[in-house]
């Protein structure tokens, strides 16, 4: 029976090497100390560009959809809902239950829901988040206020620090 | 103007100044809190954080640790059903005060024969090791041996609470703390007795006249101090009693409100106290000042150092308890013994 190797990392027996490297990440936590490189995003006050085709909440074009169902009856989790409005079908959509699979989206065959890029809606209530069909036609794409200007940022990969901002626009 | 002479002669008294105002209570609370909001700062900035911020934005959240303060302190304090509530209550109260105490035995400062606002006490406070005055809560010729024995009491106290609280992570951080207890406390008792050897002297205040740091005239030493205050007082790599993961703040786990402010004081009391000894035996303490700005002086060096050891807290992660104890027994050890020879060596040879 074949012995299975095992290969371990070497375990540094050379005190003062180990010193050193004691010596070595302090110095490291010392340098960010120093010249501290954050990558948070302060998100109230800015806010993330997010990439097109981003699955956010869900809009409806009113005069597009010819209120055949697909969305309501693909739909997972129950989240929409056919209502009749001066005699022609139109869906609601229920954030509640809604998970964002974006099956309604893709099963409709006339394109007349889009996902937007916002996912950062905020309801005060349970009914405010049942959307009817007036409402679902509204464009979702606006920054959501938070006292006074949200600035738009965009990630960029940078070489130092990973991660870093630059203001969209 | 007698009675107003009378009131500042007894408000600069050292006894109470020293133990209430200045280095003493309220002093150290303020830096207590000022280390808590700098060791969240310090961790973030080195993790690429903000910290605390949304309190106050102008001075970088500075007025979190107020909302910390009063929302500890005032927060209720839960005592469990199962527990004596009288030893449920002194414990902490205990660790703190003997944690506390330490610092009213440590010198501070010199006092001149005249010019300063404290010479009128050089005679009460008099050292006749230096021929000056000393700035300290109360005098002893042999402080290095009582601030030692005091500080190694801590731990009995961390056991009694753990013990009262009748909870088994507590029993585990109080397990640890006494496996912990034996290692740090060979390290500091060694490292300041190299110190002691090498300065002829078992008063701080000599070593600290002398005018030669003790980081220069035996860095092993100071290493191995810091390492064992660093061990001793629970802070990184060495948070193993509290380690807040694994067993829920050891001793403290079921203490809330003031009381767990008391229980978690204690370690950071401690690391001040320790700081400032570091400071008097190692960095020259109050050196080219005396009087009350040599104490400022000093403590200014004692925060650096407290602050340096909780900066700590963002470079490492937390070591097991047996790499802790190897760490201890199997490094440092040698290294205190070195430290030893060294002091005698360098005793005999240059300090008089």
């Amino acid at each position: 029976m074949d012995q299975v190797k095992i290969r371990e990392y070497k375990k540094e027996t050379n005190p003062f090497r180990l010193f050193a490297d004691h010596l070595n990440a302090v110095a490291t936590g010392l340098k960010y100390f120093v010249k501290p490189q954050r990558i948070t995003l302060r998100y109230p006050e800015e806010s993330l560009t997010l990439p097109t085709g981003y699955r956010g909440m869900i809009r409806l074009y009113k005069d597009v959809c010819i209120g055949c169902t697909l969305c309501a009856l693909i739909c997972p989790a129950d989240a929409m809902k056919m209502v009749t409005e001066g005699g022609k079908k139109y869906p609601t959509i229920n954030y509640g239950r809604c998970i964002f699979c974006g099956f309604c989206v893709d099963v409709c065959p006339v394109d007349a829901l889009k996902e937007t890029r916002v996912h950062d809606a905020v309801f005060t209530n349970r009914r405010e988040m049942i959307f009817w069909p007036d409402k679902f036609n509204q464009d979702f794409d606006q920054p959501i206020p938070y006292q006074g200007v949200v600035k738009k940022v965009r990630a960029v990969v940078d070489e130092k620090k990973g991660i870093k901002y630059v203001p969209d626009e | 103007m007698s009675a107003l002479y009378a009131l500042r002669y007894y408000f600069f008294y050292p006894s109470f100044f020293v133990v209430i105002i200045f280095p003493g209570l309220i002093f150290t609370t303020i830096v207590l809190l000022l280390t808590i909001w700098f060791e969240r700062k310090a961790a973030a900035l080195v993790q690429m954080r903000y910290g605390p911020l949304y309190v106050s934005k102008r001075v970088g959240g500075a007025l979190q640790l107020v909302a910390d303060a009063i929302r500890l302190v005032f927060s209720e304090i839960i005592i469990p059903v199962e527990v004596n509530p009288t030893l449920f209550v002194l414990a902490p109260a205990l660790v703190f005060t003997f944690t506390f105490v330490p610092m009213i035995l440590i010198p501070y400062s010199a006092i001149p024969q005249s010019g300063s606002i404290l010479s009128p006490y050089f005679h009460i406070f008099y050292d006749p090791n230096i021929h000056k005055g000393l700035f300290i809560g109360y005098f002893v010729p042999y402080n290095i041996i009582l601030i030692m024995g005091l500080s190694a009491i801590t731990p009995v106290f961390i056991l009694l609470q753990a013990w009262a609280t009748n909870n088994r992570f507590a029993i585990v951080g109080a397990v640890r703390e006494s496996l912990l207890a034996v290692s740090y406390d060979v390290l500091i008792v060694m490292s300041l007795a190299a110190v002691a050897i090498e300065y002829h002297t078992l008063d701080i205040a000599k070593i600290t006249e002398t005018g030669i740091p003790g980081i220069i005239a035996n860095p092993l030493a100071a290493l191995v101090f810091f390492i064992g205050m660093l061990m001793a007082t629970g802070r990184f790599p060495f948070e193993i009693v509290e380690a807040e993961s694994e067993v829920v703040v050891g001793p403290s786990t079921e203490y809330s409100g003031l009381l767990f402010v008391l229980a978690m004081g204690g370690s950071y009391v401690t690391t001040f106290a320790l700081s400032f000894v570091f400071s008097d035996v190692f960095l020259g303490g109050w050196l080219p000042l005396n009087g009350l700005p040599g104490a400022l002086w000093n403590s200014i060096k004692a925060i650096i150092v407290l602050w340096f050891t909780v900066f700590l807290r963002a470079v490492y992660g937390r070591y097991r308890i047996d790499q802790a104890l190897r760490g201890s027994w199997k490094y440092l050890l040698p290294v205190a013994f070195a430290s030893l020879v060294l002091g005698l060596v360098v005793g005999q040879l240059w300090i008089r």
